[in-house]
């Protein structure tokens, strides 16, 4: 019986096109996919060491069919529709009570129908794998993205993964809608499985969730990232997703609640029940009461007039309007799925923002951003369902015949439709600000701006709603079959994306219902100059949609036709002239908008794709190279003037340079270069020249001197500068100069020379254009680079002086001391001038500040002060205590143990949020408001790290490591800049606030270096060698130095600094390399720990320690504690290819008491020492009079550690 | 008033024909329309009621071009549909003043007047405040007519009202429908020939898309006056009379198979003559038409 079932449900199914078309569609979208990320159409490639085909990558593609938003959901409607219909089916067509009365067990009914449908659902999936196949196949690989075949690597994640999570959403489908007998159920627990997933996602934005979310996810995504975040590219490429630890673990609970689901269903059902479906409210049928028999005739009737004018039809439109959604706010769905959104936007929030685990103050742009993730995603899928159920209603009640033969005019239908899903948008946003605002108060931010949500929401977003709701019914109404209509409004909101990016079209009027290049809110700036672009695109969608519903609506299903040709006839007829002034209307907006997007994206501002932009790089580079042999002088003084008009979104720029012959020859070219070509008005060189290349298009120019630059000898480079933002543009944003919070630095202005920050660096793309590889940087053995700094080809330490000047509500800041400060023309002018030479890298910023003053006097010698300023958004107030104190604090540490501080002054600048970054120019330091300006740091944690702190120290850092020391352009550089600031900061925090804050903050570093060397695309280098590489130069930095300070103590590693600031601060050419620094470091490293040393600057070096077991032995009052450690130790090259080392280091031991706050973090240490560890198991013991509660090797996880949370273990409790 | 129906053709995509050149004119009054399932009945009433397009042919109500203007159609238009339901969990009384506002009866007095005093007259008020989807089949009936009725319509449809009704719920219809005005042209398709029989004054016969008979339903009796014959058989004896005699309809009675035929003499010495009623006319017009 069972048998039979199953064939007959497999054989009805693979008669009908659905199957073919589910399957068809996961191969053509798995191939499209594949085609997208290798750049089948395009033909743009990137670096990479990571195999795309590998099991680990193949898993967690098969795993976005079940977990993405987009693709998770149509797998979900597909499998509901398989699952579900085949219950659903038996009761819709009603043969339920000829089957249920057939002979058939409930067994063989229910496995029968469940195995069939199950395998349907894996048949159709299973198209994905063959479509990877084949995209892998065609992919091109002149980058080595694709490694070898292996049939194993799709079979063993497709096994692990798709088969089990089909089993679940399956069991869960099957078992709902066999006890609800309603689709519903089914689409409403799919996007529950979907947000569950999501909100296990974010929640690993703190590293402590990372086991909980692993369980979590129903799907096992976030448990293949657990267990593969750390796979170097190596073992990527090589590894099969092992069924162990948090894999093992996700799948074997969902199974397990399948199973559990399953069981429940089975053991319920009966087909009796199966005739009463479980409903919210038991439904009664109605006895008819009996009433006593009327008088009347029916030519008594009262007589109602009749209206059929136009205010019947408002009239008419207002009712069936309030009926719509009185009918969708009183479903249970609707609220189900308010509850979701709610819960949504709650679970997001906590991890919103996170910095190193540190919240931020809930300001009400940070809850704009939150509530737009429901705008994103989750309100498409409401409209795009909705748009179904409204349109569909009178069919699916059976009411449309009495309905449509009413005289009420089908405009009115189609408006009060739309306008009920509107107001349904409108009802989501308001539970969105709802929430917002419980949120903000629940954390005690109490600075409510209903102006600003109303405004967004109801002012702003509900435009594209309404774009998106006019095309769902619109769609609804045109293809007349509901769930084509479905499919194809969620193609075109979210599939033409993908097919947009897979051939490289970035061209928003193509783009449905887009928004324009705009601006996010942002405290200092509002919505910026931007904000009109959005109406303007919005008025372009909304003129597309007037026109397309204008065709549309007399094609609405006023009459029983089904095909085409009858209900176009129809619709023919009904076209009235009113449809036609609709249409002249929409399209004229449609074009007159389109026409000005047109004219501002792609001929008042350039737009070009990024074929076209690399072309323009090779081309630059195979014109001009050669142009870099010859030497040429350097900057040794900037004077500028610099006039900001915020709100006319400009700046002009008059100044010059003087450029020296640093050289023993003289010099006869002189190349001037400009990143922004456009923005040159003039440039003139002070000697008698002939312009020998004067390309506008690159913004390069070569002067040919008449008397040649003799050495020693300077000449005057005069410039003017424009720059205006005209109209906007396809491209981002440009956030330079921007109303109020206007930042640019001096990469605005002319440079010296051939520059070859421009060239293409993807030695994939440069392969294309046949251009030479390139390393990222010269080899730190490559005196010939070192010459120039890593951050400036054409200036050694420069004399500088700027008068900026901008509008009187602001203040305008460049690094320097404020010399005079006056008004005229109605504009304020400040004069600032530096005392001292600076590198080449300046800054300007315009914006209305508050500014707080305080000094900080050198404890050493108090006629050393320094001025500390904060220039900060009003409502911005926050941290500026913990911003000052850092301050204060860094300058203390930073003057003691390394060397003066060569600046009067301290300032820290507030910018937009439009880059969150804090970036450290001469005694001049712009700091993003998203960054240390908003965070809240709990002061009651311990634990919890105070973000604008460890920022405002690190900036600070930089004053000595960058600003004093700056290493040449080689290999290793940002050592001394980057990695110093970052072990300064550790420093300076540790003093403040203790030991406990470095674990959780190095625990951070360690599982971002872990994970940044796993996205590595060219090669991993030894910390001595960085490349820029932040994973490295940050995150690995901040173990190696908190680990080296370990080793030989904080005072020899700060006298190595002294040493070595003492010798090359403020040197002239050839630079410091990182050589010079490890030198200085060996210095003061004893013999022992040479070996250890190297290990952490010269080789790539990470541990898997942990402790094996533990046991304790009480004896008259003492505890013998014997603790078995294990370790090893690997040597990875450059692709992260690990080899086995062998252990012989020194490692912290530790014995520990309970701690009496928190039993998972240790206590008091009761033993804690460095043992020499040796070989891969070691016995350990020690007897105590104190009671143990955990033991450790390398407890505060000072090593690199691929699994940290081994490292300790709490002793048994009975002895 | 006089609905007049010309030559009116419709064949579905599918190559089905529904009507095929009907010719109808319908005075004031009840008129019946009746025909088996699948007769065209329904694609008739849909093509007056405006729901439906035809291929050839007119339909004019008085000067009123049906097929044309449809927006005027639907303004004087009553109609019940053969197969509807009504939005889930709304009450009678407010699904009554839902069509009473797509009806175009802005005033809100008038409206609640007229909703209440059709709810009394099909015997629906006590239970106005009931959703209807709990309403019993006949009670559904009755409030679709009063739907229909609302806004004086000049011209009532009625598709299949008495399928499945029991018979009191039945007579009750039958009631109502007979109280509809004197000036109203009222349309009642069924293929239940007591319908007919007890309401109208004038009738039409369909089948397979063509008006088979059409005219005054006495007159439909007078046809076979005198040319029924009955003959009272047994199970064995069907075979051969269905060879031998134009049978028309045969129904058991008391254990005995009855058969009737159509003849102008006694076609045999078992027939004996029968008083031709509607259900004779009904059967002889549609079993003629498929030979």
């Amino acid at each position: 019986m069972f048998k039979e079932i199953f064939l007959f449900e497999l054989k009805s199914w693979f008669k009908r096109p659905a199957i073919y078309l589910y399957f068809l569609l996961y191969l053509v979208g798995s191939f499209l996919l594949i085609c997208a990320a290798t750049g089948v159409f395009s033909g743009n490639t990137q670096d990479t060491n990571s195999f795309i085909n590998s099991a680990s990558s193949v898993a967690g593609i098969l795993n976005a069919f079940n977990s993405d938003f987009f693709l998770g959901l149509i797998t979900s409607i597909i499998c509901v529709s398989i699952m579900g219909s085949c219950v659903q089916k038996d009761y819709q067509y009603n043969i339920h009570s000829l089957f249920y009365s057939k002979p058939i067990t409930k067994r063989a009914y229910l496995l029968g129908r469940f195995s069939a449908s199950f395998f349907l659902s894996l048949f159709t999936l299973s198209a994905i794998v063959f479509g990877l196949i084949l995209g892998f196949a065609i992919s091109p690989n002149d980058n080595g993205q694709i490694g070898p075949f292996s049939i194993l690597n799709y079979l063993v994640p497709f096994l692990t993964f798709t088969v089990i999570n089909v089993f679940f959403i399956g069991v869960t489908f099957f078992s709902l809608v066999t006890y609800t007998r309603n689709l519903t159920t089914g689409y409403v627990s799919a996007l529950v499985f979907i947000v569950i997933s999501g909100i296990a996602s974010s929640m690993t934005s703190d590293i402590e969730n990372k086991t909980l979310s692993a369980i979590i996810d129903p799907f096992g995504n976030q448990a293949l990232s657990a267990l593969t975040e750390y796979w170097t590219p190596s073992e990527q490429n090589e590894r099969m997703v092992p069924l162990e630890s948090y894999v093992l673990l996700n799948r074997l609970v969902w199974l397990g609640i399948s199973l559990l689901i399953g069981f429940v269903t089975y053991r319920n059902f009966s087909f009796s029940q199966f005739l009463s479906p479980v409903g919210f409210k038991k439904k009664k049928a109605q006895e008819e009461v009996k009433s006593v028999k009327h008088i009347q005739f029916l030519f008594q009737l009262p007589k109602a007039k009749q209206y059929f004018n136009f205010e019947t039809s408002i009239q008419q439109l207002v009712f069936l309007t309030r009926f719509e959604i009185k009918k969708i706010v009183r479903s249970v769905f609707f609220f189900v799925v308010i509850g979701i959104a709610v819960l949504l936007m709650v679970v997001q929030h906590n991890f919103q923002d996170l910095f190193y685990g540190t919240e931020t103050y809930p300001v009400t742009y940070q809850m704009l951003d939150l509530g737009a993730i429901l705008s994103q995603f989750f309100l498409i899928i409401l409209i795009i369902f909705y748009s179904g159920i409204v349109v569909w209603r009178e069919r699916d009640n059976k009411c449309d015949e009495l309905v449509y033969s009413t005289p009420v005019q089908t405009w009115v239908l189609f408006t009060s439709k739309f306008l009920s899903l509107v107001g349904l948008v409108a009802a989501v946003y308001g539970a969105a600000i709802i929430t917002s605002i419980a949120l903000q108060t629940y954390e005690g931010y109490y600075n409510y701006e209903f102006g600003l949500y109303l405004y967004e929401y109801y002012g702003k977003r509900i435009f594209g709603a309404i774009v998106l709701c006019a095309m769902a019914a619109m769609v609804q109404v045109v293809v007349n079959n509901k769930f084509i209509g479905f499919t194809l409004t969620t193609l075109l909101t979210f599939g033409l994306q993908i097919v947009y990016n897979t051939m490289d079209v970035n061209n928003r009027m193509i783009i449905f219902n887009s928004s324009g290049s705009i601006l996010p809110y942002s405290d200092m700036n509002g919505y910026g100059h931007t904000l009109y672009v959005y109406y303007i695109y919005k008025a372009y969608w909304i003129g597309l949609m007037l026109a397309l519903v204008a065709f549309s609506m007399p094609m609405w299903p006023r009459l029983k036709e089904k095909n085409y040709k009858a209900r176009l006839k129809y619709a023919t007829k009904q076209f009235q002239r009113s449809y036609m002034y609709m249409i002249i209307l929409g399209l004229a907006m449609f074009l007159g908008f389109g026409s000005f997007i047109y004219y501002n994206t792609r001929i008042l501002n350039e737009h070009k794709t990024t074929k076209e932009q690399e072309k323009e790089q090779a081309d630059f580079e195979i014109k001009y190279k050669a142009c870099m042999k010859d030497m040429q002088p350097r900057i040794v003084s900037s004077s500028v003037e610099v006039d900001i008009f915020p709100n006319d979104l400009g700046a002009k720029v008059k100044g010059f340079y003087y450029l020296k012959n640093k050289h023993k020859e003289p010099l006869v070219k002189i190349y001037v270069g400009m990143y922004e070509p456009n923005d040159i008005k003039e440039i003139k060189l002070q000697t008698q020249n002939t312009k020998i290349i004067d390309d506008k298009d690159f913004g390069f120019y070569c002067y040919k001197l008449t008397k040649p630059l003799m050495p020693g000898d300077s000449v005057r480079l005069d410039f003017t500068l424009e720059h205006y933002t005209h109209g906007f543009s396809d491209d981002e944003t440009s956030t330079d100069i921007v109303e109020n919070g206007t930042f640019f630095n001096s990469s605005a202005l002319p440079y010296i020379g051939y520059n070859d920050n421009v060239e293409l660096a993807d030695n994939s793309t440069r392969k294309k254009y046949k251009l030479d590889p390139k390393p990222r940087m010269a080899s730190i053995d490559d005196t010939t680079a070192y010459g120039n700094t890593y951050i400036s080809k054409d200036a050694d330490w420069i004399r500088f002086e700027a008068t900026v000047s901008t509008i009187p509500s602001q203040i305008a800041i460049a690094p320097g001391y404020l010399e005079k400060e006056w008004e005229s023309n109605g504009r304020k002018y400040f004069k600032y001038k530096m005392d001292k030479p600076i590198l080449n890298f300046y800054s300007f910023l315009s914006a209305e500040y508050s500014v707080l003053k305080d000094k900080w006097v050198n404890p050493k010698d108090p006629s050393n002060v320094v001025n500390i300023e904060i220039y900060y958004h009003k409502d911005h107030p926050y941290n500026l205590d913990r911003m000052v104190n850092s301050t204060k604090r860094s300058l203390d540490y930073y003057t003691a143990q390394f060397s003066a501080y060569q600046h009067k002054q301290v300032r820290i600048i507030e910018f937009p949020r439009y880059s969150s970054f804090a970036q450290s120019f001469p005694n001049t330091i712009p700091y993003s408001e998203s960054i240390g300006f908003i965070a809240k740091v709990d002061a009651d944690d311990p634990e919890s790290i105070d973000f604008p702190f460890y920022v405002t120290a690190h900036e600070i850092g930089h004053q000595w490591w960058a600003h004093q020391i700056i290493g040449a352009e080689v290999q290793g550089s940002t050592l001394m800049s980057e990695t110093m600031s970052q072990y300064s900061a550790l420093m300076v925090m540790e003093h403040e606030y203790g030991k406990p804050s470095m674990k959780k903050f190095l625990k951070y570093e360690m599982d971002r270096y872990l994970i940044g060397r796993t996205q590595e695309n060219r090669k991993e280098v030894p910390l001595m060698l960085v490349e820029n590489q932040q994973y490295i130069h940050y995150n690995k930095g901040s173990m190696i130095m908190y680990l080296l300070k370990d080793y030989i103590g904080e005072d020899s590693l700060n006298m190595a600094m002294r040493r070595y600031l003492k010798d090359k601060a403020f040197q002239e050419p050839p630079y410091t390399t990182a050589k010079d620094f490890y030198g200085q470091i060996k210095r003061s490293t004893p013999d022992s720990l040479k070996e250890t040393l190297s290990d952490l600057f010269e080789r790539i070096v990470v541990f898997d320690n942990l402790v094996r077991s533990v046991t304790v032995k009480k004896t008259n009052n003492q505890y013998k504690v014997t603790m078995v450690v294990n370790t090893a130790k690997t040597k990875s090259d450059s692709l992260g290819k690990a080899k086995d080392a062998l252990v012989d280091d020194w490692m912290d031991i530790g014995v520990f008491a309970k701690n009496t706050k928190n039993k998972d973090q240790l206590g008091k240490e009761i033993v804690f020492k460095k043992y020499k560890i040796k070989g891969k198991e070691q016995k350990i013991e020690f007897t105590l009079t104190e009671e143990p509660y955990m033991v450790g090797i390398d407890p505060y996880n000072k090593l690199i550690d691929m699994d940290p949370d081994d490292n300790v273990k709490t002793c048994p409790k009975s002895y | 008033m006089l609905l007049k129906i010309q030559n009116l053709t419709k064949t579905y995509p599918n190559g089905k024909k529904a009507l095929s050149n009907v010719n109808l004119d319908i005075p004031n009054g009840i008129f019946g329309l009746l025909g088996p399932n699948g007769a065209g009945k329904s694609s008739l009433m849909r093509t007056i009621a405006a729901l439906q397009e035809s291929d050839e042919g007119t339909i004019f109500l008085d000067d009123l071009d049906v097929l044309k203007q449809k927006d005027e159609v639907r303004k004087i238009l009553g109609y019940l549909p053969q197969d509807f339901g009504f939005y889930p969990k709304v009450t009678a009384e407010d699904m009554l003043n839902h069509f009473a506002v797509l009806k175009g009866i802005s005033n809100k007095a008038e409206r609640k007047e007229v909703c209440e005093a059709l709810l009394q007259q099909t015997n629906l008020y006590e239970v106005r405040d009931k959703y209807i989807g709990d309403y019993s089949g006949g009670m559904r009936q009755r409030f679709g007519i009063a739907q229909a009725l609302l806004g004086n319509p000049k011209i009532v449809i009625v598709d299949e009202p008495t399928a499945g009704l029991d018979p009191q719920e039945r007579n009750r219809f039958h009631n109502l429908l007979s109280e509809i005005g004197e000036n109203v042209v009222v349309i009642l398709s069924t293929h239940i020939v007591d319908d007919v029989k007890n309401l109208c004054h004038e009738m039409a016969i369909m089948n397979f898309g063509e008006v088979l008979f059409h005219g005054k339903t006495n007159e439909a009796l007078n046809v076979l006056k005198g040319k029924v014959w009955q003959a009272q058989i047994t199970k064995e004896e069907v075979e051969d009379y269905r060879n031998r005699f134009k049978i028309i309809s045969s129904k058991v009675s008391a254990g005995k198979i009855c058969v009737n035929t159509v003849a102008d003499a006694q076609p045999d010495k078992t027939f004996t003559s029968e008083t031709p009623d509607l259900e004779d006319v009904y059967f002889y017009y549609i079993n003629n038409q498929q030979k």
